[in-house]
């Protein structure tokens, strides 16, 4: 028997929105330590990597292990349903074929609950190796949706470097091109608004836009956005969610062909 | 023609296998591509009302223009594909060569009998069944992936082999063609549908072969076993013994000799001279060109080289043919998306549970297939 209670269910609804365009379908692996959720794109280039901590959820039971293999389009479509105040129980028996998620409203007058059918999902597990990145970079994370969507109408691909001074994000392509630097912030009063840059060694790669852009629909999960880097590795964009997880997204670098 | 029902006893045994991908998600990719399957393919398909595409002086087009064009969508998509030409035939392909030549002289006759009854329809039928890949399209064609700036191979006997060699040397990632056989000369990913058009929006299936070998039970050589059982290029099979039966035998006796003793042979005759010991040496050990000693290398496309090549006596629109050259150039320059799968370990796979709903599933499914194929 799986049973989460969540008081603020439009946290789900925006978590469903921030993977359901990079992945179609994916499984959500339930255990006592809570929900998570690891799938790579179709393309292979991208990777969701989703922790929910049973600590977070207001009430959580996991008696065994159980994988849910979902649609996230619908279950994208059912978290839709729920008003924002809404508070959303999940439930699922032990091998089971279907999910339930049960929306109360706060004064327990409306109650609805939607089951979802289960699916058959072919699941690769990636090790994901411990990196010690070289660079780090803590900023608004509004403000990297912006850039992301701005340089993405210059080019398909868009350079980071990031240095002592600051980080720069750059793109080209027919029209033109187009540089943003942002420099550290000086006086840090609330971090969440700040541009904090840990830099062991400097660092330049380059990205295909698209993935990012589908990385920034995390944006209304967190205020706050942390990227990682180091020379030759997937990038690190990370956003927390509240106080009950995370979500990584790990983006392959473009490279320069050998044999051509 | 590769192995009989070979794909289709998979699809039922070992559905896991077979994976089905869009072709945008192979950027990146190497490819070996068995030319003289795509040449024929392009000979069949590529025409115009019925009609073979033609030089000025009458010599087919097609091939060519199949090459052009959908390497281009290749390597649009950011594959990089080599083209893999078949050599001579094994001496013990002759009985299927034989019996190919006997179908042509059929369908000539088909032919002659079409075109004087006027039927139109029956008369392209079998017209497509006269096309033949010959030398000459396979020199055109290899003129013009050097034009093109893409690396071929000549395969000293099979192509599927040579293929399937390049691709256990890391090479390439995988071998596309249509031939199930590149799977019993061991190519661990074979892609169909790779140089389809476009406009049928095939997606491609992607076979590999642990998985195949994993959802059959079998080893690399009873799946050879089976494999000869079932129907291949170089010798006969056993009369009434078919892919249900096959793979039962396989999976019991192990190999063709223990069955041959187990069986009763005068209810299931084997062919005579049964030359299946050599059939499966031959797909043991092909003879193949050294993947080592191979190098492959793309390059520029030579646009001037491509429109005096292809315009003028061939007829090609020379504003098309330089826009594909625009087209090669531009997937040439910039840096190549790198992949996860390249930078993280895969851990482990779990296929796909079975649940509890899946018999029912699979008769919906059965179900809308019989009625997809009513007449309206």
């Amino acid at each position: 028997m799986f049973e989460a209670r969540l008081v603020q269910s439009s946290i789900l609804k925006k978590v469903l929105d921030a993977i359901k365009d990079l992945l179609n379908e994916a499984t959500f692996d339930c255990s006592d330590s809570g929900m998570q959720l690891q799938a790579m794109d179709n393309s292979h280039v991208s990777l969701v990597s989703l922790n929910l901590r049973s600590d977070g959820f207001d009430k959580y039971r996991c008696d065994r292990n159980l994988s849910m293999g979902i649609n996230l389009g619908s279950m994208f479509k059912i978290m839709k349903c729920a008003a924002n105040d809404d508070i959303l129980t999940i439930k699922a028996q032990d091998n089971a074929d279907t999910v339930m998620f049960m929306f109360e409203s706060p004064n327990q007058e409306k109650v609805s609950d939607y089951e979802m059918k289960l699916m058959d999902i072919d699941q690769e597990h990636l090790g994901i190796p411990e990196t010690d990145y070289s660079s780090i970079i803590k900023m608004p994370s509004g403000e990297f949706s912006r850039i992301c969507k701005d340089l993405s109408q210059f080019g398909e691909s868009m350079v980071i470097s990031c240095t002592k001074e600051g980080v720069k994000f750059s793109a080209a392509g027919d029209v033109g091109s187009a540089n943003i630097k942002l420099a550290q912030t000086s006086n840090v009063d609330k971090e969440e608004e700040a541009v904090i840059i840990e830099m062991q060694e400097p660092v330049t790669l380059t990205f295909a836009c698209r993935y990012l852009n589908s990385f920034t629909k995390a944006t209304p999960l967190s205020g706050q956005v942390i990227l990682s880097m180091s020379a030759d590795v997937p990038l690190v964009v990370e956003y927390k969610i509240g106080e009950i997880g995370q979500i990584r997204y790990y983006l392959a670098p473009k490279i320069e062909d050998e044999d051509s | 023609m590769g192995i009989l029902g070979l794909s289709k006893l998979i699809g039922e045994v070992a559905p896991h296998a077979i994976k089905d991908n869009e072709i945008k998600n192979y950027f990146g990719r190497k490819v070996a591509i068995d030319a003289s399957m795509s040449l024929y393919q392009f000979l069949i398909a590529v025409r115009n009302e019925g009609q073979q595409l033609t030089s000025a002086d009458g010599e087919p087009t097609g091939h060519l223009m199949g090459t052009f064009y959908r390497t281009i969508r290749l390597v649009e998509n950011g594959i990089k594909p080599v083209f893999v030409f078949d050599g001579k035939p094994p001496t013990m392909k002759s009985g299927e060569l034989e019996k190919r030549a006997e179908k042509r002289e059929e369908a000539l006759k088909e032919l002659e009998k079409a075109t004087e009854a006027g039927d139109a329809a029956m008369v392209d039928k079998f017209n497509k069944r006269l096309v033949k890949v010959t030398k000459q399209h396979a020199t055109e064609c290899k003129e013009l992936l050097t034009l093109m700036g893409i690396p071929y191979v000549d395969a000293p006997c099979e192509a599927e082999a040579q293929c399937a060699a390049l691709q256990k040397a890391g090479k390439v990632y995988a071998t596309a063609t249509e031939d199930m056989d590149a799977l019993t000369f061991g190519t661990s990913v074979l892609l169909r549908h790779m140089t389809f058009s476009e406009a049928r929006k095939m997606p491609i299936q992607e076979f590999h072969l642990d998985q195949v070998l994993e959802g059959l039970k079998l080893t690399q050589n009873e799946f050879i076993d089976l494999c000869i059982l079932l129907g291949c290029d170089y010798c006969g099979s056993i009369r009434g013994i078919g892919p249900k039966r096959a793979i039962e035998l396989i999976r019991e006796h192990k190999s063709i000799e223990n069955i041959l003793k187990k069986i009763d042979t005068s209810k299931y005759q084997p062919p005579a001279d049964w030359e299946f010991a050599e059939a499966r040496k031959l797909f043991i050990e092909p003879e193949v060109a050294d993947p080592n000693e191979i190098d492959l290398k793309w390059n520029n496309p030579d646009e001037d080289g491509l429109v005096k090549y292809l315009c003028g006596d061939k007829n090609f629109a020379e504003d098309r043919v330089r826009g594909g050259a625009k087209k090669l150039m531009k997937a040439r320059s910039g840096s190549t998306q790198g992949r996860l799968d390249g930078f993280f370990k895969v851990l482990s796979t779990t296929p796909a549970q079975k649940r509890k709903g899946d018999e029912k599933k699979n008769t919906a499914k059965r179900g809308k297939g019989s009625f997809r194929g009513k007449p309206k």
